[in-house]
């Protein structure tokens, strides 16, 4: 309790129209509740054939038990059920789950350019999944193929080296986690481009990988990793008192009586957790692990309490719109509608900000 | 093969003959159980009547079977028979195009291995209960198997027979004809740019061009497809032959490319253009695009009449 009021009171965030919105925190939940859930329902309604509203709805409530005749052919059910639903659900929990992550690693960092990716997790990612095309075996196990298990194991890994490397060096620990995590990103960075290189036929898979997408999400991938981002998520929630408490500073939190150490610890092994799940099932996607955290503070202060799930909401309605809009023109990669839609309206918000924004 | 549950690689004795372009009388013939060339065992319960070709050779297989009035989609790369280009696409360079692909509705799926359809795309029609064969001909006899395997898929396995023993016979013509006279070190261009973009060691243009009476120079290895200009130089090509001319390359471009005058073929001027589609393409034109390239390695050479 008293870490959050010591946030509000040193943080001076001052917005200009939008400070209006800072103390309507519950209005901007709803507003975002209900965008995600229109940009669900525009998801599974809109896509690269054009299905009649009233077939969608039919087979959704079908599904949901009510009885409905069934006036729609076999393939239309599929393309609903199996193709669009589990992808609209995916980019919802992977916008979230990013957008939590994002939110943690700027606080524990105390840094406005963190993002997901900072600490490895993405050229971890990239090479575990480029590693994965290049071996010649093709496992498929509940539609997780190798390239899905290389490439959380490969973010987790990266994670877990930059932490170990880092803890050894006598820098201030933020800036030795940093630094590191540059360091090691760049040489799996390496790494990547000499799997690239030797790709050969199969340089286009792990390109798409890099791109990110949600055009592969199926049930099974879905299931796979919902649970872990929506539970690592959680976890995170729980513990927003220690990410207010981080935000003063080490000292100050220190002197609140925390553990730093082990608080660090624990929360960035869970944001890496959810961000290894998140990239394993969509590939890299830039910017909302980014800017949705910024967006959201800017709107309603840095109370962690606050921002961490109206990040995840906003997340999840970015990313799923962002999805909606790649489709439309055919198969766009996500990564580029995120940059593009999420860069302009990012500038605007922070033209509108007054001076005191900080992490 | 055609009668396969028992997995036997020899002919069914007991087919059926059918007249070309009448309806299978299928019943004999279905169901039937075939082994792809990724090794996957898939089962064709009925007589497929909705088709989806994921690759352009697998487009000109139906059509050249008698079966193109059965297919619901193809790729944007269809370009032969006219009749192909017209077909929905399902499948483009970007990957398989789910929604139309699913809309399409099809029975049987005919994809292209080797990546030419992403694995993850191909993996997901088969979650969906769809039937897919992945075909991925590694050399010349394997363009001729995969026609039979989908003869065999489509009901026109009899067709496929005659097609593959007819392009046989005209292979192995050409070939005789071509391996009579020297073998020139041949240089097979598949592209300049970024890079120098040639055939890998043992790979299906490699097949392609010994059948065609020249002495392959390759990239050194099995899975690299770029060479250094060092190499090409060092293996001095007596001929090169341009299949990217369909791209643009032209003779007096290679030759005018700094350092390539030393090579023997272009102090010669033994540079010449190939259409690349015929002689790659894994389909029922392959025997076309082998007198092709013969023709371009062996100007002069006369080939046995094209019409078998």
């Amino acid at each position: 309790m008293s870490a959050g009021a010591a946030t509000e009171a040193r943080s001076a965030v001052r917005v200009g129209r939008l400070g209006v919105l800072r103390h309507r925190p519950v209005a901007i939940g709803l507003g975002a509740l209900a965008a995600l859930g229109v940009a669900i329902v525009a998801g599974v309604a809109f896509g690269n054939i054009a299905v009649p509203i009233g077939d969608t709805i039919g087979i959704l409530a079908s599904r949901l038990g009510w009885p409905v005749a069934t006036s729609w052919p076999a393939s239309t059910e599929t393309i609903v059920v199996d193709l669009r639903l589990p992808r609209v659900l995916t980019a919802a929990v992977v916008g979230a789950g990013l957008a939590v992550a994002g939110t943690t690693f700027q606080g524990l960092l105390r840094n406005p350019l963190a993002d997901p990716y900072v600490l490895g997790t993405a050229s971890g990612a990239a090479l575990g999944a480029a590693i994965a095309v290049l071996i010649p075996v093709s496992v498929a196990w509940l539609g997780f193929g190798l390239v899905h298990a290389l490439a959380f194991s490969g973010a987790l890994i990266a994670v877990a080296v930059v932490w170990r490397l880092a803890r050894t060096t006598s820098l201030s620990s933020l800036t030795a986690l940093l630094l590191t995590g540059y360091a090691v990103g760049s040489l799996l960075a390496a790494g990547l481009s000499v799997a690239m290189y030797a790709s050969g036929a199969q340089l286009r898979q792990i390109i798409f990988y890099l791109l990110g997408g949600f055009s592969g999400a199926s049930w099974p991938q879905l299931a796979a990793a919902a649970p872990l981002v929506v539970v690592g998520s959680v976890l995170i929630l729980i513990r927003a008192r220690s990410l207010n408490a981080l935000l003063l500073g080490e000292e100050t939190a220190a002197n609140l009586g925390m553990n730093v150490r082990r608080e660090r610890a624990i929360l960035l092994s869970l944001a890496a957790l959810v961000t290894a799940a998140a990239v394993a099932v969509s590939g890299l996607i830039g910017f909302v692990g980014l800017i949705v955290p910024h967006i959201v503070r800017l709107m309603v202060g840095p109370n962690a309490r606050l921002v961490l799930p109206l990040s995840a909401l906003v997340g999840a309605a970015f990313l799923t719109f962002a999805d909606l809009i790649a489709r439309i023109p055919g198969e766009l990669p996500v990564g580029v509608v995120t940059a593009i839609v999420g860069a302009p309206f990012f500038i605007i918000i922070l033209r509108r900000a007054r001076a005191g924004y900080e992490v | 093969m055609a009668c396969g549950t028992g997995g036997s690689p020899s002919q069914s004795p007991q087919a059926q003959p059918t007249a070309v372009g009448s309806p299978t009388p299928a019943a004999a013939e279905f169901p039937v159980t075939l082994v792809d060339d990724e090794g996957t065992s898939v089962t064709i319960k009925t007589e497929p009547l909705r088709i989806a070709s994921l690759s352009p050779a697998n487009t000109e297989t139906v059509f050249a079977l008698g079966a193109g009035d059965r297919l619901v989609g193809g790729t944007e790369f269809d370009d032969f028979p006219s009749e192909a280009a017209a077909l929905p696409d399902l499948a483009t360079y970007n990957g398989v195009l789910m929604e139309q692909l699913v809309a399409a509705d099809p029975d049987l799926v005919l994809a292209a291995g080797n990546d030419f359809n992403p694995p993850a795309d191909i993996a997901r029609i088969r979650e969906l209960g769809i039937p897919v064969i992945v075909l991925y001909p590694e050399d010349v006899p394997g363009v001729l198997h995969d026609i039979e395997l989908i003869g065999a898929a489509v009901g026109r396995g009899d067709e496929a027979e005659t097609m593959t023993s007819d392009m046989q016979a005209r292979i192995d013509a050409i070939s005789t004809a071509t391996a009579a006279v020297e073998q020139p070190r041949t240089f097979y261009e598949m592209g300049a740019e970024p890079e120098l973009y040639g055939p890998a060691d043992q790979s299906f243009v490699t097949d392609m061009i010994t059948l065609a009476g020249g002495e392959p120079i390759t990239t050194g290895s099995t899975t690299a497809f770029s060479l250094s200009l060092e190499r090409l130089v060092d293996e001095d090509p007596e001929v090169i032959i341009l299949g990217d001319a369909n791209y643009g390359t032209t003779a007096e471009e290679v030759a005018a490319r700094p350092g390539w005058d030393v090579m023997t073929a272009v102090k010669s001027g033994a540079i010449r253009p190939v259409d690349d589609i015929i002689v790659t393409r894994p389909g029922p034109r392959l025997a076309d695009g082998l007198a092709a390239l013969a023709h371009a390695v062996h100007p002069g050479l006369a080939l046995p009449s094209t019409a078998p």
